[in-house]
């Protein structure tokens, strides 16, 4: 596997890792209601009292383990510049606490965490129209069902293609380590799934080509 | 090894307390119910289930005297449980919450409990004789957001609150007719019920956990940020240090002695923090026996990959194929533990036993007496 992408998905690992210490929280703005609280969406940002504080994150374990991967990002960076790796950290301190992780600008991942829930975001690498619709059609395949896959989420955040929500419940009922090796393994096998799709729809190309035109000869 | 016993109880466990003599334990297995075990020769059997509750139970304790065991759940109502014969009877405590109730603990009298709740507001109950009634009074409009965790002072009327806000409070909880005024020692004679002694702002984060040392001097309580803060002279001019680690946040702290605190959260094992003989908090070690190294040395292979780069990738001989799998935590606990409790022997102060219980459904009893290294700070 290239070392870029290796390090792109330990950066998520690690952030994960700190993102994901997740306890059960009853919603304390909706009498008997316990909801994924970054699912909320809060009107009164600024008011002290509402949940908008509870968004935060024990971000100073993750900064430590985060920046360490991004320094090694920056070393990279400057030993290979065909590797365009970039890891943006967008932190909100006062609301929701949000990281964004870039590869490039066509393969990101966001990860937002609340006091008792994740969601992570993913943009899968389309290089061109093909890669773009199978993409669409192979994700949308999967959203649909959703159940079978308990973290994934029905529909995606607007800008990504496939979004996965981990609330209290998944870490009561399953290990945190597997969660995030699924999560992994998940990004890593999306890429090679796209390319033989589209080797295979290249190779389904051609042979029909090669039918077609055998009536012309 | 510090763990003495570990049993699984149930799939996942929110809460657990024990009775005086530490031959029956209280658990909720994250539903609402609450199992009572008892150990006969050696092994435990369930004796009763305590079935009242409609929501999850999120806060149990056991009072050791007067055999009560008081319970909350995110149902917003709180039941005292009695023992009559075989029998465990209810007694619905009206908490007047309009939202769940979070954590729940005896005072040290046992005569009043406290009950955080995410109304932002904390309830103090106490028994009235006349009418034969748990009542409740509330602490309102101190907190911005709900309160996660509730210790009482030695003295009985002291209550240390952490919340979601990131603030640890401390209030006077004195109440007429309940408590004397002899009780108050060392603290300024004119508190009324719910004043606010000190307001402690050090954490950014969300605040869990907070405990009180053996005499009362010394406050500490955990942060989300990954840091612990120990607060002395709790008072008008507090002395505050924060000691922050490099692993995942706590959920619960517990003061062994005055000069050593266990702390127990994400990281699946006990953390040992102790106080030098300047009083400087430091972390020591965990206290549960750890496979994997330090997450250290996997940042430096990282380097070491990174640097490959420049010397070639031969010459380190690092594998670059196949993102490391997670760590997993090879401890006693698998999962987040959330519950701390001490197993008090008689009237010491000294508390060398205590036990734990996480999400992985096990509770687990240490001992840090067979620790020589941590003998010094007991």
């Amino acid at each position: 596997m290239a070392n870029t992408l290796r390090l792109y998905l330990t950066c998520i690992r690690n952030t994960l890792d700190a993102a994901m210490c997740l306890q059960n929280f009853p919603c304390q703005e909706v009498e008997r209601h316990n909801k994924p609280e970054v699912e909320l969406k809060y009107v009164y940002w600024d008011q002290p009292g509402t949940s908008a504080e509870s968004c935060r994150i024990p971000y100073c374990s993750f900064i430590k383990k985060a920046l360490n991967v991004f320094l090694t990002f920056v070393i990279v960076l400057y030993t290979c510049m065909f590797d365009c790796c970039t890891c943006i950290f967008i932190f909100f301190f006062l609301f929701i606490m949000q990281v964004l992780i870039c590869r490039n600008e066509a393969e990101k991942c966001l990860i937002e965490a609340s006091i008792n829930s994740l969601r992570i975001s993913l943009k899968v690498k389309q290089a061109d129209e093909l890669e773009n619709i199978l993409t669409k059609k192979f994700l949308r395949f999967l959203s649909m069902r959703a159940e079978a896959f308990q973290v994934l989420r029905r529909k995606p955040v607007q800008g990504y293609d496939i979004s996965f929500l981990i609330t209290n419940y998944h870490c009561e009922d399953m290990q945190k380590h597997k969660l995030i090796d699924f999560i992994v393994q998940f990004m890593e096998d999306i890429d090679k799934e796209i390319s033989e799709l589209k080797m295979s729809m290249n190779t389904r190309g051609r042979l029909v080509a090669t039918e077609f035109l055998k009536q012309f000869m | 090894m510090a763990a003495i016993e570990v049993h699984q109880f149930a799939q996942c466990i929110t809460c657990h307390a024990w009775n005086s003599d530490h031959s029956m334990v209280a658990f909720c297995p994250n539903n609402n119910e609450v199992h009572i075990y008892k150990l006969f020769q050696d092994k435990w059997e369930k004796l009763h289930v305590l079935k009242k509750h409609d929501q999850i139970i999120s806060g149990i304790d056991w009072s050791a005297s007067s055999n009560k065991i008081v319970t909350v759940s995110h149902d917003r109502n709180s039941y005292v449980w009695n023992q009559e014969g075989s029998e465990w009877v209810p007694t619905l405590v009206i908490l007047r919450l309009n939202r769940a109730a979070l954590c729940a603990q005896w005072s040290p009298k046992e005569n009043k409990f406290a009950v955080g709740s995410g109304a932002k507001t904390v309830c103090i109950c106490y028994y009235e004789q006349e009418n034969n009634w748990w009542v409740s009074k509330l602490i309102r409009k101190k907190h911005d957001s709900s309160v996660t965790s509730v210790a009482w002072h030695p003295n009985n009327i002291l209550l240390a609150t952490t919340s979601t806000d990131g603030k640890c409070r401390v209030f006077s909880t004195f109440i007429k007719g309940v408590d004397t005024r002899e009780s108050k020692t060392g603290m300024t004679s004119d508190s009324k019920f719910g004043e606010l002694i000190v307001q402690l702002d050090l954490s950014f984060s969300w605040a869990f956990g907070v405990n009180w040392s053996p005499s009362g001097n010394t406050l500490a309580y955990v942060g989300h940020n990954s840091m612990i803060y120990f607060v002395d002279d709790v008072g008008p001019s507090p002395l505050a240090q924060n000691v922050a680690f490099r692993d995942l946040p706590l959920r619960d702290v517990l003061f062994v002695s005055e000069k050593m605190v266990i702390g127990v959260g994400f990281d699946c094992n006990p953390m040992v923090f102790a106080a030098d003989e300047t009083g400087i908090w430091r972390f020591i070690k965990f206290l549960g026996e750890r496979k994997t190294p330090s997450s250290g040395s996997k940042y430096g292979s990282q380097f070491s990959g990174a640097f490959g780069k420049f010397y070639g990738q031969s010459k380190y001989g690092v594998s670059n194929d196949g993102v490391e799998t997670s760590r997993t935590s090879g401890g006693v606990h698998e999962n987040c533990i959330n519950c701390i409790v001490p197993l008090r022997e008689g009237s010491t102060s000294r508390t060398t036993r205590f036990s734990t219980s996480g999400l992985d459904g096990k509770v687990v009893i240490w001992d840090v007496q067979n620790q020589e290294d941590l003998l010094d700070y007991l």
